[in-house]
């Protein structure tokens, strides 16, 4: 089972004089779990967003679902962003029924699953959410999608512990059934600590480290006290 | 360390050591002990994957190998059971004993101790660790 889904191979982007990017090479595996982690400005998002095709590489060669990021692979990627916001006046439901207008692959029955496994009201509206609620409405989005990529940047940040425990049993839940592949970028790392196949750690646009968890536990411990000792 | 429930079972975590080894290991000591009776059902794996927060995969390949080693089997439909037969178990626990008395001797002779003296230090740790359950 050692087919790529992601393959980067020396890719680098600056913004002015800001390297986001630094001859990133890396391969992420189909139907793993590849935890993305580093510290603020370690390229995270920028890789996400290129993935996404919406930031393109100024150099080097990046490969998603065996072509160029793009509309087409795009349709195939379930993407939530750092900082995603809903419109204010759907209801959970009525954001459900535009999903299955909208985005590929987007099954409302298990939204509908996924919304009640999380605790989320189907008639409360995002406006009257609480950060918590709404980052769920967000990542059913998501995970309620029959896609082979599923990417989430930073999905805990701002979420109770309560919320957060349901968002990793949704993820479980995900990687057993559907045999997605699932790109995490997190600071909380105990949170998915179990969860992770692969981990990447990323610095200054660049891959710092990589590995099989399994074999970094072996080798350095947690993967929560590794991330601590690669900041340093 | 974490402790965790699963049902009625319990497992420690220690996320600085490989998962798979774990599950393994403690699934295992729990059939062999009889703690998971004969013919008992055993968790599923999205029940463990839930419960001790890790991935599915991981407590799939671990399931395997208790298959593997005769301590499970799956029914149609049903799910996973710890065997109903004792002599698989005896089996299995024979096959690890006989291996870390193995090692163990092999440690020992390699210290130069003949079987005289490991037998007295066995019997010293046992009479300590009878001291130890009574205190």
């Amino acid at each position: 089972m050692t087919e790529p889904i992601i393959i980067a191979e020396q890719i680098s982007k600056s913004y002015g004089r800001k390297q986001a990017i630094d001859h990133l090479s890396l391969t992420i595996e189909k139907g793993s779990v590849t935890g993305i982690l580093g510290g603020n400005g370690a390229g995270k998002s920028t890789f996400f967003r290129m993935i996404t095709g919406l930031v393109r590489p100024d150099s080097g060669r990046l490969t998603v679902l065996g072509e160029e990021p793009g509309w087409r692979t795009n349709s195939q990627i379930a993407y939530l962003p750092d900082r995603a916001r809903w419109y204010g006046n759907y209801t959970a439901e009525q954001t459900f029924d535009w999903g299955s207008n909208i985005l590929p692959g987007f099954e409302k029955s298990e939204a509908l699953r996924l919304a009640e496994l999380m605790n989320l009201p189907l008639d409360l509206k995002t406006e009257g959410m609480s950060k918590g609620q709404e980052a769920r409405l967000m990542l059913i989005l998501c995970i309620a999608r029959s896609v082979p990529l599923i990417v989430l940047d930073e999905p805990f940040s701002g979420i109770d512990g309560s919320s957060r425990e349901r968002i990793i049993e949704a993820l479980i839940d995900a990687i057993s059934e559907k045999e997605q592949t699932l790109l995490i970028s997190t600071h909380e790392i105990y949170e998915v600590e179990g969860l992770m196949d692969d981990v990447v750690f990323l610095k200054d646009g660049a891959v710092q480290l990589t590995g099989n968890a399994e074999k970094l536990r072996t080798e350095y411990g947690s993967i929560y006290d590794l991330s601590k000792k690669m900041g340093d | 360390m974490d402790e965790r429930q699963v049902g009625s079972l319990s497992f420690s975590i220690d996320f600085s050591q490989p998962l798979y080894e774990q599950i393994l290991t403690q699934m295992r000591s729990l059939i062999a002990r009889g703690t998971i009776g004969l013919g008992e059902k055993i968790p599923s794996v999205r029940e463990m994957a839930h419960e001790l927060k890790i991935n599915p995969n991981t407590v799939m390949h671990a399931y395997q190998e208790l298959e593997r080693d005769g301590l499970t089997e799956k029914r149609r439909g049903q799910g996973t059971f710890a065997t109903t037969s004792m002599m698989k178990i005896k089996q299995f626990k024979e096959r690890f004993a006989l291996e870390y008395a193995q090692d163990f001797l092999e440690n020992m002779h390699s210290l130069g101790f003949n079987l005289n003296e490991i037998h007295t230090y066995l019997t010293r740790l046992s009479q300590e660790k009878g001291h130890r359950k009574n205190d």
